[in-house]
């Protein structure tokens, strides 16, 4: 120790206030420890700032114009004008306030100290704070846990360069219309910005360095994905090369995210800086007093995955014997039409050299999807052969990404076909094609036409 | 014809398990409502379990010996007509049979199961979220369990069975082999509990109990006289109700899964009692609030049904100290084990009459030996040993105590 250092004793430390920071603070507060949270930017983290939350928004308002323009054909009148992009970021950013707002008042409520600053290590059980321009706080900590998230990743020919080629999260604050926009990758942030921009007027290009969007989805939804965003007027080039072309106004680069630990310095307090993310326990831990969660470990870079891995974290810190042991994390997509999944894709699940039994039900055949013009899509169910367990789940279509929380649901209690066949669901809701899918599965369906020769 | 399931009822706060003392009545037997059915042994007492109603005993579910959990089957009851309240109706076991799921079992060699979608590496288990919970706070492997739900699903009830199944007895030498039951069993796993979780400190005194031994004397003679009784313990009890009034945290409980101290309002004291079926502690319950004649008919008659096996499960319950007196077998001096979750407890030895120094010179005194323990996770040394200088200054002039 330096001699004149003021240090505070910080019972559990926790660096970055996001969905897994947050949540720790809050369960680890619960259980009776003294939390102190250090975060540089705004509680809630690039989620509830300029991730989920705001891309959410942006696409929802995007997704109302396309429903007017498909129900044009049962006679709904067409738009008065074009979407207001100021009025929609002014009450974005209200949302957002209230949002962060909220957490704030939680997390005071819950006694945690929030020191606003950027955290590096200092020492094994030390950290410090940049808390102003010319001021720093030192904090010795008992237990540790890093929840700095991620950044997003620049492609090496495409640098990211003044507010002309921006992350997908800058792309969330225009609050005009570009003339042409190209956006290059081919992960679900793209897709959606693509589409959200695409059905707000815009002229969008979408650079798909491979021949699939969605690559990491099953590879029904990439197909389908592909289909919605050229019904969405997205001019999707397929394989094409990541550069930049002048011709375009605005470029966002959508190329995945990084965990962001560069100024941490891991080393002073002990502890090896990988080359990737972090590989933690069940128990999030790297060390004994030191813990990870959120998107600096290995795993989907996903907000409910870190608010999962914080509340166990908080609990483990509040001497309960909680681990990580969830069987899947859902994905939702927020596109056209809707695209979620949880568990094993089709392809992997066979990949795995186990049997296993395949339903598909299409909401053509879909009383609630007939229904709403230009309505389309499927659900897709991969059970274990032989009347075992559901082991994945791939919908697209309207309230996918809700109608996903009962698959998840169905995956950890290991429900079967029958399972889900003789589960009654309400009609007509989209939510029967799940219960279809299953009777596909079982070569019994009713609303399409069973296999020839099975007898079920 | 109605088929009644009987569950164990909550036969007292905080009970979860009860074990099967002695079945009262056979199958086939017909049993009239409020005739006992089975004695169940709990928390170191017996208590008898009326039937609900007027029937036949069909089936008994359970056999002597077995600890069971409230709400377990004990047995069935054909009854002539409908009974309200205690346990629901079944169906006869027939209809039963036909409304169950036709789940056809599978064989579980060819189930495959989600965990293996993040674990490949790892055994499969099929379990819900909740069940992979409890057998994480259990220290339980679920691979090691057998589950009994449709596919090999592991339920909660089948994690609690793996549990409370015996382990695989160690190979020992042979011997004439005993179950510990009712009393015993009680004894050795509140013991055990007491020495897994407590830092126990104790510390030894040397009392002068010339003029103690002179007012109990006084006090036993006159009770005598009245045809009363007055216990030796019942002394014991007022002072250590008095040290409880100026030393409340002897009176409390440490909430140590929320770390959290709680104070009791009332001083209920346990009298350590020993029987032939092992030691049982009656409780005087709010010991600080009695006159010293209530004191002396409440010990006195907690002791006589201690001894008799009469004691209500009420009798034996609320404990917030515990006192011990083993001069009645010669005790001296040692140490004792805490029952949780109190956090105290004084043994006082025989008087026996000793060399001690007074002025200046060697004189005999009648001196009673007093060891206090304390659970140091919750009271520090200088906090047992002012207790125990309370109780010293209240032996030692016992005018205090009337």
């Amino acid at each position: 120790m330096v001699a004149g250092d003021q240090s505070d004793p910080a019972d559990v430390l926790i660096i970055g206030a996001g969905p897994g920071g947050y949540v720790a603070a809050l369960r680890a507060a619960q259980l009776g420890r003294s939390v102190t949270l250090v975060e540089a930017e705004r509680v809630g983290g690039v989620c509830l700032n300029e991730g989920c939350i705001p891309s959410k928004q942006l696409g929802r308002f995007a997704a109302a114009i396309a429903s007017v323009e498909r129900l044009a054909i049962a006679g709904m009148p067409g738009l008065a004008g074009a979407p207001d992009l100021i009025a929609f970021h002014r009450h974005r950013k209200q949302a957002i306030a209230t949002l962060v707002q909220g957490v704030q008042q939680l997390l005071t409520a819950a006694g945690v100290v929030v020191v606003k600053g950027e955290a590096r290590f200092v020492g094994r059980t030390r950290v410090c704070v940049q808390v102003g321009e010319e001021s720093v706080r030192y904090f010795d900590f008992k237990d540790v846990v890093i929840a700095t998230g991620s950044e997003p990743v620049a492609l090496a020919g495409l640098p990211f360069a003044g507010d002309r080629v921006v992350t997908p999260s800058a792309a969330l604050d225009w609050d005009r219309l570009p003339a042409s926009l190209l956006v290059v990758g081919d992960d679900y942030v793209g897709l959606e910005l693509a589409v959200a921009y695409s059905r707000l007027g815009g002229k969008v290009t979408m650079a798909v360095p491979g021949d699939r969007l969605l690559p990491d989805f099953d590879a029904d939804l990439s197909a389908v994905a592909l289909r919605g965003a050229r019904i969405a007027r997205v001019d999707v080039r397929l394989n094409a090369a990541p550069a930049d072309n002048p011709a375009f106004e605005r470029v966002v680069v959508s190329a995945g995210r990084r965990p962001k630990l560069s100024v941490l310095d891991l080393a002073a307090a002990g502890l090896a800086r990988p080359a990737g993310p972090f590989n933690v326990d069940p128990q999030l831990r790297l060390d004994r007093h030191v813990f990870a969660i959120g998107d600096v470990t290995a795993g989907l870079s996903l907000a409910h995955r870190a608010m999962m891995q914080g509340r166990v974290v908080g609990e483990v810190l509040g001497g309960r014997p909680a681990a990580v042991d969830a069987t899947a994390f859902p994905r939702a997509v927020f596109v056209e039409p809707e695209i979620a999944s949880v568990g094993l894709t089709e392809a992997a699940a066979a990949a795995s050299g186990r049997e296993i039994s395949v339903g598909r039900f299409p909401l053509t055949a879909l009383g609630r999807a007939v229904i709403e013009p230009g309505t389309y899509g499927f659900a897709k169910l991969v059970f274990a052969g032989g009347g075992g367990p559901l082991l994945g789940a791939h919908l697209a279509g309207p309230r996918s990404t809700e109608l996903i929380a009962e698959m998840a649901l169905a995956i950890e209690m290991g429900a079967t076909a029958e399972d889900l066949a003789l589960t009654v669901h309400a009609h007509p809701t989209f939510a029967e094609a799940l219960m279809e899918a299953a009777e596909v599965s079982l070569g019994r369906p009713i609303h399409v036409r069973p296999p020839r020769g099975s007898a079920n | 014809m109605a088929r009644f399931e009987f569950k164990l009822p909550d036969i007292g706060e905080g009970l979860a398990e009860a074990e099967v003392a002695k079945w009262l009545v056979k199958v086939g037997d017909h049993v009239v409502e409020d005739q006992p059915v089975l004695e169940m042994m709990t928390d170191k007492a017996a208590v008898e379990i009326p039937a609900p109603g007027a029937g036949v005993v069909v089936e008994q579910r359970v056999a002597e010996g077995e600890v069971v959990k409230i709400g377990a089957v004990l047995y069935v009851l054909e009854t002539e007509g409908r009974i309200g309240g205690m346990n629901e109706q079944v169906a006869e076991p027939k209809q039963a049979q036909a409304a169950a799921p036709q789940a056809a079992p599978q064989s579980e060699s060819g189930v495959l199961t989600p965990r293996e979608i993040i674990d490949f590496a790892g055994t499969p288990v099929l379990a819900p979220p909740a069940v992979r919970k409890l057998a994480r706070e259990l220290g339980m492997d679920l691979a090691q369990v057998r589950g009994s739900g449709p596919g090999g699903r592991i339920t909660a009830e089948d994690v609690k069975r793996h549990t409370s199944a015996p382990a695989p007895a160690p190979v020992v030498a042979t011997g004439d082999r005993t179950p510990l039951r009712g009393v015993r069993r009680r004894m050795a796993e509140t013991m055990a509990e007491s020495a897994r979780s407590i830092a126990h400190v104790t510390g030894f005194h040397e009392l002068d109990a010339g003029a103690f031994a002179i007012v109990y004397r006084r006090l036993r003679d006159s009770a005598d006289s009245a045809g009363r009784r007055f216990p030796f313990d019942a002394l014991l009890v007022r002072a250590a109700a008095i040290a409880l009034e100026r030393h409340p945290i002897f009176n409390s409980s440490l909430d140590d899964e929320r770390m959290e101290l709680v104070m009791h309002p009332q001083a209920n004291i346990g009298v350590a009692t020993a029987t032939p079926e092992g030691l049982i502690v009656p409780v005087v319950a709010n010991a600080g609030a009695r006159s010293l004649d209530d004191l002396a008919a409440e010990v006195d008659r907690l002791a006589a049904a201690a001894r008799e096996g009469r004691a209500s499960v009420a009798d034996l319950r609320g404990g917030t100290f515990t006192i011990s007196n083993t001069g009645a077998w010669r005790g001296a001096h040692g140490t004792s084990l805490i029952r949780p979750p109190e956090v105290a407890l004084v043994a006082f030895g025989r008087i026996e009459e000793k060399a001690v120094v007074r002025d200046g010179r060697v004189v005999a005194r009648p001196v009673m030996p007093m060891s206090v323990t304390f659970d140091h996770r919750v009271i520090d040394g200088e906090q047992g040993l002012s207790f125990a200088l309370t109780i010293r200054g209240l032996i030692e002039e016992p005018e205090q105590l009337l």
